[in-house]
């Protein structure tokens, strides 16, 4: 099969509008292109409050859309067959959410704006069920907020549109330029006049719409419509009520458009998108021409100064910049380095009160997974608070380079503190006082006392060994085992105090070289970006010397190119017309 | 305050002798303090500007009778002293575009002199027989919350038309709808279903098409719909019916806003206005010596305590300070919201002695000034407490 006639001209077009700058006119060509066939979109636009949820609801009979002064939702809905009635909210990163059809209204009041990227709704009606998809849409206001892009994004893909004003006055002029850029995207549109229950001169609305699209020539059918009484007829069974609602020829219109045939259709959507396109991208590069004819305007010499100024400047950034990154990475190194000793000196504190009371033969086992935790999170701190201020040197450093610093920071992410690797303390040599020791202390004490004792009794005549020297005996041996443990416990708490200041030491050491290091790599790499930086200002404005020197001739080049560009796209929007007026066979006139 | 403003007026005066476009426009200034204030009703096309200033200008009370009520002045016309603004929705491109404008410090600080207003209330959700009070809800709730209502007096729901229709309604208009309303309700609801059924051939009776299509233009549908449930429900003379469709469009509370925020203040709105001119002028053309009148407007500017107890008051009314309940009406009270006169200020009789005024007025100084000093309470509060205490200062310091 090979490949239609519109498709190549399409293609070219998105080419010129890519090569020109204009990726979005692009992507709205490609969305046209790859739109998923067998689907006709139907898409409803207007200003806020003119009854466009009421319009839908009437067309379904069915309460889907928000009406009143419920908020109506930022972003469209999509409403589909289904057999039985369902709805589901598609987040921004495409994941689904399904709701009951009921509590929709509820349910997108309560979602924080921003978090969804539309709303799904399938109902069973036989209206929808060979494909048609209506789409509703936020309400259409100031031209530069996300709920009128998001409304016009409907056109990249849209088959026909509806247009929704009220009765109660005649089309605004916000609303006839909508229509007329509606127009230009989407062949088949209709504006719906809503409220003519309430609205004594709709009629004269309708006549007075009818002559402004019209003189505007915008090919659109102006379709009376009530919501109320169409609300009404169908509550009674009434049809000539129904009638009068003027929703039956609005169902009419809907049907012919979602009976239309597919090829025939896609190839108009195509010639007609690629003349929008085509027309918007002209437009665009008039006026860059223009801009261009104002600027050789300006003298050869103003420029030159302007550029010598800019010049001067960057000089004196690059003095500027440079100092404060070294001033700042000194200050860096002493603070780190400071901050780390302050935190260990305040763990070495606590580890000598600790073994000052303490008997570390019965509280090691604490000690030491404190003593670990400590020191991590010490390092941790540390290294943490070392990394933001590496981050706010980078920041400080761009501010050196003013307005014209218009890029990401470089990557100042370091390779972790190193925490996990920290060894875990050793548990010293803690030599107990043994209850052999203890019974061999205390037998050497006893014996000095029997004796001693023992001797003087004997002057009085008694035995060496008696009641007397055998209690000074036992009162000695208690006496040698207390200062035996004393000087024992003493001992113990000097090796684990050295044993843990130790472990401190080594930890403060190889750490602190760690940090030093991590802070030179910063160093190097804010100073790799930012000479880079200002290598590029530098190159940009010699080219731009060079350019005004080349003045005039080139200027003048670059405004024949754009022409000839101009000349293309007038080809490209004639040929595209022909493809239209091809597909769209009785359609002869296409406005663009 | 207007003495102050006659006299930077004279002063101006001497100072731009020799230019007759400078030396007119300060007597315009001048003869402007002595007339009614003048409040223009502004708005988009059809938004019912014509249509409430008419409602509102025939009314018979006294409340308004010092105003001038000019309908959509252009920017080149004169300056009005007021303004009511009107919106069809509440929409924020709508509301953006009614914000009052900016001007000089003193004209932005002393922004309060407009009204916003939700004009045709009566198409809200679609005409719903409710949607009188769905505006009036969605009203307060616009004023308390929509930043975008920051700048008014009163965000106030009024239905353009009903209020002018009911304020002139006809007998004949009276014994039609009372016609209408005697058919049975299940056989006349289909034809006060819309316009086109109510101007049907097929409708029943022998009324003319003619007249049923001028009823419903004077009133609308939703009017039509509301008398003759309203006359179904008891308003069985003209006079109550009247009455009633008054009430209900809202525009008794935008009387009341007016009377109480434009008609009480007036002198101090007028004198406003004479001194942005007079600013707008020496900015314009300055003069030798023109600094030294240039900061006599600015202390003057600096000293008008009117403006802020205007601006106080729309806070506390719109629910942007702390204050609620009795201490929240006492203070709009003392402000001036219900009349400046002491005896107004402080819930008195009008006939009250000199005695019990001051007294009751001693009272309430000591109490503000112990709200005002209470270090607890969140430095807004006080803030809001010292201009209470200013104003009920102000009122002790006529006894002295």
């Amino acid at each position: 099969m090979t490949a239609p006639a519109w498709l190549e001209v399409l293609n070219e077009t998105m080419d010129a509008c890519r090569t020109h700058g204009r990726a979005d006119l692009a992507e709205r060509l490609r969305r046209r292109r790859d739109a998923p066939p067998g689907q006709i979109r139907l898409g409803v636009l207007g200003f806020p409050k003119q009854g466009k949820g009421y319009l839908l609801n009437a067309v379904l009979n069915a309460p889907v859309c928000a009406v009143g002064d419920a908020p109506t939702p930022a972003v469209p809905t999509e409403i589909a067959y289904s057999a039985e009635p369902a709805a589901t909210l598609v987040g921004r990163s495409r994941e689904r959410i399904p709701v009951a059809v009921e509590r929709l209204t509820g349910e997108l009041g309560a979602r924080p704006a921003g978090t969804l990227s539309r709303v799904e709704v399938g109902v069973p009606r036989e209206l929808l069920s060979a494909g048609l998809v209506l789409v509703d849409t936020p309400p259409v206001g100031d031209p530069r907020s996300p709920r009128t892009a998001a409304a016009l994004d409907l056109l990249a893909e849209a088959d026909a549109v509806i247009l929704v004003s009220d009765a109660t006055a005649p089309l605004s002029p916000a609303e006839l330029a909508l229509a007329r850029h509606v127009r230009t995207w989407c062949p088949h549109v209709l504006v719906a006049l809503t409220k003519i229950d309430a609205s004594p001169g709709w009629r004269a609305v309708a006549e007075r719409n009818r002559a402004m699209l019209a003189e505007a020539g915008i090919d659109a059918p102006v379709q009376p419509v009530s919501a109320v009484v169409r609300q009404a007829a169908a509550k009674a069974g009434d049809a000539d009520l129904n009638a009068r609602s003027g929703f039956p020829e609005l169902l009419n219109w809907i049907a012919e458009q979602a009976a239309r045939p597919a090829d025939q259709s896609r190839a108009l959507l195509a010639a007609v998108g690629v003349r929008a396109a085509a027309a918007e991208l002209v437009e665009s590069l008039r006026d860059r021409v223009d801009a261009a004819g104002q600027e050789a305007g300006l003298g050869q010499a103003a420029l030159l100064q302007r550029a010598q100024r800019r010049a001067d400047d960057l000089r004196r950034q690059n003095t500027r910049w440079q100092n404060l990154l070294s001033d700042e990475i000194t200050d860096l190194l002493s603070d780190a380095e400071y901050d780390l000793r302050e935190r260990t000196r305040k763990i070495v504190n606590t580890i000598d009160r600790t073994f000052d009371e303490g008997d570390p033969a019965k509280v090691w086992d604490e000690f030491a997974p404190w003593l670990d935790n400590a020191l991590a999170e010490a390092v941790d701190v540390n290294y943490t608070w070392l990394a933001d201020r590496a981050e706010w040197i980078a920041q400080a450093v761009a501010a050196c380079f003013g307005a014209q610093y218009d890029r990401a920071l470089p990557d100042l992410r370091l390779d972790g503190s190193g925490v996990e690797g920290l060894d875990d303390v050793r548990r010293p040599k803690i030599e107990k006082f043994k209850v052999g020791q203890q019974a061999f202390t205390g037998l050497r004490g006893s014996y000095g006392g029997v004796l001693m004792f023992g001797l003087v009794t004997s002057l009085a005549g008694l035995p060496l060994i008696n009641p007397v020297s055998i209690g000074a005996g036992a009162a000695f041996a208690a006496k040698t085992i207390k200062d035996e443990g004393g000087m024992r416990l003493q001992r113990r708490q000097a090796v684990a105090k050295q044993a843990a200041q130790r472990h401190v030491d080594d930890v403060f050491l190889r750490f602190s070289k760690e940090c030093r290091d991590s802070i030179r790599v910063v160093q190097r790499r804010l100073r790799d970006h930012f000479t880079g930086l200002a290598e590029e200002l530098a190159d940009e404005l010699t080219h731009e010397r060079e350019t005004i020197m080349a003045g005039t001739a080139e200027r003048e080049r670059r405004t024949v190119h754009i022409r000839r560009e101009i000349d293309r796209l007038a080809g490209l929007h004639q040929r595209a017309g022909e493809l239209g007026t091809i597909a769209g066979r009785q359609r002869r006139e296409l406005s663009a | 305050m207007t003495r102050d403003v006659r006299d930077l007026l004279a002063a101006a005066a001497g100072l731009y002798r020799d230019d007759p476009r400078a030396s007119a426009l300060l007597h315009d200034c001048l003869n402007r303090l002595e007339q009614p204030l003048r409040v223009a009703f502004t708005g988009a096309p059809a938004s019912g500007k014509s249509t409430l200033a008419a409602a509102l200008g025939e009314w018979p009370t006294r409340a308004l009778r010092d105003l001038v009520l000019l309908d959509d002045p252009g920017p080149a016309d004169e300056v009005p002293d007021a303004t009511v603004r009107l919106v069809r929705h509440l929409e924020p491109d709508e509301l953006a575009a009614a914000h009052p404008p900016g001007g000089s410090p003193f004209a932005r600080q002393s922004a309060v002199n407009s009204v916003l207003v939700l004009s045709r209330a009566d198409e809200v959700g679609a005409g719903r027989i409710d949607a009188l009070l769905t505006a009036k809800q969605l009203a307060r709730r616009a004023w308390r919350e929509d930043p975008l209502c920051t700048g008014f007096l009163g965000v106030i729901a009024v239905a353009g038309q009903l209020a002018y229709g009911g304020r002139s309604l006809r007998d004949d208009e009276f014994d039609l709808l009372a016609a209408f309303a005697a058919v049975p309700r299940e056989e006349l609801e289909r034809h006060v279903l819309s316009v086109d059924s109510f101007t049907d051939p097929a409708f029943p009776g022998p009324i003319p098409v003619e007249t049923r299509r001028s009823l419903v233009v004077r009133f609308g549908m939703f009017g039509v719909r509301l008398a003759l449930t309203l006359i179904r429900t008891g308003c069985d003379d003209r006079i109550k019916l009247s009455a009633e469709l008054v009430r209900r469009s809202g525009l008794g509370e935008l009387r009341d806003t007016l009377a109480g925020c434009f008609v009480a203040r007036a002198e101090a709105l007028k004198a406003r206005t004479a001194v942005i001119r007079l600013e707008a002028l020496l900015a314009a053309q300055p003069r030798p010596g023109g600094d030294r009148l240039v900061s006599r407007v600015e202390r003057f500017a600096a000293a008008a305590h009117d403006f802020r107890e205007l601006r106080l008051i729309a806070d506390i009314r719109g629910g942007r300070t702390a204050l609620s309940g009795d201490p929240a009406e006492e203070a709009v009270r003392l402000l001036g919201a219900q009349g400046t006169a002491p005896a107004d200020r402080l819930g008195l009789e009008p006939d009250a002695d000199p005695g019990e005024i001051y007294d009751a007025g001693l009272d309430a100084l000591r109490r503000w000034r112990h709200e005002a000093e209470r270090p607890d309470r969140p430095h807004a509060e006080r803030t809001a407490a010292h201009v209470v205490v200013r104003s009920t200062e102000g009122l002790l310091s006529l006894f002295a």
